[in-house]
């Protein structure tokens, strides 16, 4: 049994459709239309103990509202899913105690006051034993240096600085399974790569199972071997990292070095060019031309170095959000 | 570690913090409690002024100058509790359903009403309670007889009571945000059933009073938060009191009870907010 199954998990809301103006308003009173959002749309997945898994997606594509079924904060309109063999929704006590979902966007803490005082809140909801619980949050506030800031009112912290300390309020329980949405929205780089690096150190320590959601490509890369890409609701890829280049990435990028500076006019005729910078040029070509448009350039032009690269990641996936949007708008229209 | 202990715990807790924070907004702290005791001590010459024009609230109901004032007493009881300990909790309630804050209370292994109602004490409500306790007492030592210790337990368990109704009533107008989306309009809801609960239940006699009295006594059961424990002090041999204290002790019950259903219900059907 997989540690997280998910057997066609769904989850839709009815939306009030308020209509511009006045008078719309006003006849809303009396009568109003409701839209039906799907936010999931009858998901599969399972999850083994100790992996590390990105959910990727667009803005409103069901990542958060996943991890928010999964959590027990919402109830699903249809499917099943059980973690560690509780099913989430029924928010049983026993179940938790052994999971922690932290939000980039939400805030946990005592804004008012020291996160201190919150760790403590914590200890005695999680009835945690007071010696652990010191050496576990002294330990956190090492490992991401926020020790001299523990009696620092949580509102004079920096964003970073909170983000770090929600997470050690979320782990000071031990939880054996993490969510976490977006924890690194808003950070600048440095902060951003601590946090990558606090979390790829404890989930290395700890074997916990982490579901991650985030828009940045680095923590995906950072931290994560599977990706599940999520768009519409729906779940169109799940695999490794570098599955999505084979399966997506159906263009490579040539790089030319062209010799005595003497740059062809006709390399449209080969691809899409990206750049000219003499001697360099960049073309972007369809994976399974490579090798024909190669030999061609290569007979045609003198050329002192060629190297053949996947477009960056980023790219490729911002392209799958783009082309699975089209393709439901398309389809519903 | 018991359940019990665990709440205990989790409670000193929630009251230890808020108390360190009130203590950071000092100034906020003290305008607070000043102006509370403004409140009472303007509600106390008021009702002065009114008896020196008369001996008592209507004729022959038993409520003269000093019962009267531990009538009013009691109601600044009541309401200072509510407030010290729920007031600003469900107030907060239905922020947090609307912001999607609720959604971390649902994560921790403890009953979620729990700490729904009690993670803020507002400890600037202790000015009203002590405020009503002295006069209480100054009317009690006014009065002809001093009450026993059975009526002082009972008055207690009458006070918690009334608490437990008041609280019912706003436990259950804050959950309804769920279902409702946006809801302001607790402190003006709070503000108008204080309002009927804050004289003595026979002023409301006549065409108009009779039916008043009849659906705040049984279908929203706020007259009975004051008035019992009131009447129990300072009118204690009278024949209602004896049935009005048993349904007292009924309401609260399903009181408490029809919230309790009314809240779970509403947590089943959260739909946090997108962040």
């Amino acid at each position: 049994m997989s540690l997280i199954e998910i057997t066609k998990l769904a989850k839709s809301y009815s939306v009030f459709q308020k209509k511009e103006g006045l008078g719309a308003s006003v006849r809303g009173l009396f009568s109003r239309s409701y839209k039906t959002i799907e936010a999931v749309r009858g998901i599969d997945l399972t999850v083994e103990a100790g992996e590390f898994v990105a959910f990727l997606g667009p803005n409103g594509a069901g990542k958060t509202t996943t991890l928010k079924l999964l959590s027990g904060v919402l109830t699903p309109t249809t499917g099943t899913a059980t973690v560690m063999g509780h099913v989430p929704w029924k928010r049983e006590n026993a179940y938790r105690r052994r999971f922690a979902l932290v939000m980039g966007q939400k805030n946990q803490l005592w804004w008012d006051l020291p996160a201190a005082e919150s760790f403590r809140l914590h200890q005695h909801i999680y009835n945690i034993d007071p010696q652990e619980f010191q050496k576990t949050r002294d330990g956190l506030a090492e490992m991401l240096d926020v020790a001299r800031l523990l009696s620092q009112p949580v509102r004079e912290l920096s964003l970073g600085e909170r983000m770090k300390m929600e997470l050690i309020a979320a782990l000071l329980h031990g939880p054996e399974v993490l969510f976490l949405d977006e924890p690194t929205i808003g950070l600048d780089v440095v902060a951003q790569h601590n946090i990558q690096t606090f979390l790829k150190q404890y989930q290395q320590d700890r074997k916990v199972t982490i579901l991650l959601t985030s828009h940045y490509m680095k923590d995906v890369m950072a931290l994560c071997r599977r990706v599940v890409i999520i768009a519409q609701g729906r779940i169109i890829y799940d695999g490794s990292l570098e599955g999505i280049l084979d399966r997506f990435g159906g263009l490579k990028v040539i790089s030319l070095l062209v010799a005595d500076g003497q740059m062809p006019d006709d390399l449209s005729r080969y691809g899409e060019v990206l750049k000219i910078e003499p001697p360099r040029a960049k073309l972007r070509v369809e994976r399974s031309k490579v090798t024909e448009v190669l030999a061609a350039i290569l007979s045609r032009y003198a050329i002192d170095d060629v190297s053949v690269e996947d477009p960056p990641l980023e790219e490729i996936i911002a392209k799958v959000f783009s082309d699975n949007r089209e393709e439901v708008v398309g389809g519903s229209s | 570690m018991s359940n019990i202990t665990t709440y205990w715990r989790v409670f000193r807790t929630f009251a230890r913090n808020s108390l360190i924070r009130d203590m950071t907004f000092r100034s906020n702290f003290i305008i607070d409690s000043i102006s509370s005791l403004a409140w009472v001590f303007l509600n106390v010459v008021l009702y002065l002024q009114v008896f020196r024009f008369t001996n008592s609230i209507g004729d022959h109901t038993g409520w003269g100058r000093y019962e009267f004032y531990a009538f009013f007493s009691t109601g600044l009881i009541v309401n200072a509790l509510a407030q010290m300990f729920f007031m600003t909790n469900i107030d907060e309630f239905t922020d947090l359903i609307r912001t999607g804050g609720l959604d971390f209370l649902l994560l921790k292994p403890i009953d979620t009403q729990f700490m729904i109602s009690l993670r803020r004490i507002e400890w600037s409500s202790l000015s009203n309670l002590a405020a009503g306790i002295i006069v209480l007492v100054y009317s009690m030592t006014r009065l002809p007889h001093l009450p026993g210790m059975g009526q002082c337990v009972l008055y207690g368990v009458y006070l918690i009571c009334g608490v437990a109704i008041y609280y019912s009533l706003m436990i259950t107008l804050g959950a309804s945000t769920v279902w409702m989306g946006r809801n302001l309009t607790l402190y003006d809801f709070w503000f108008y059933i204080t309002t009927f609960s804050r004289y003595p239940m026979e002023i409301y006699t006549g065409q108009l009073g009779r039916p008043l009295r009849f659906a705040f006594t049984f279908i929203i059961p706020v007259l009975i938060v004051v008035n019992i424990p009131a009447r129990l002090m300072v009118r204690p041999l009278e024949s209602q009191n004896g049935w009005l204290a048993g349904f007292a002790l009924l309401a609260t019950a399903a009181s408490v009870a029809a919230s309790r259903w009314v809240f779970l219900k509403a947590l089943a059907g959260y739909r946090s907010a997108s962040s």
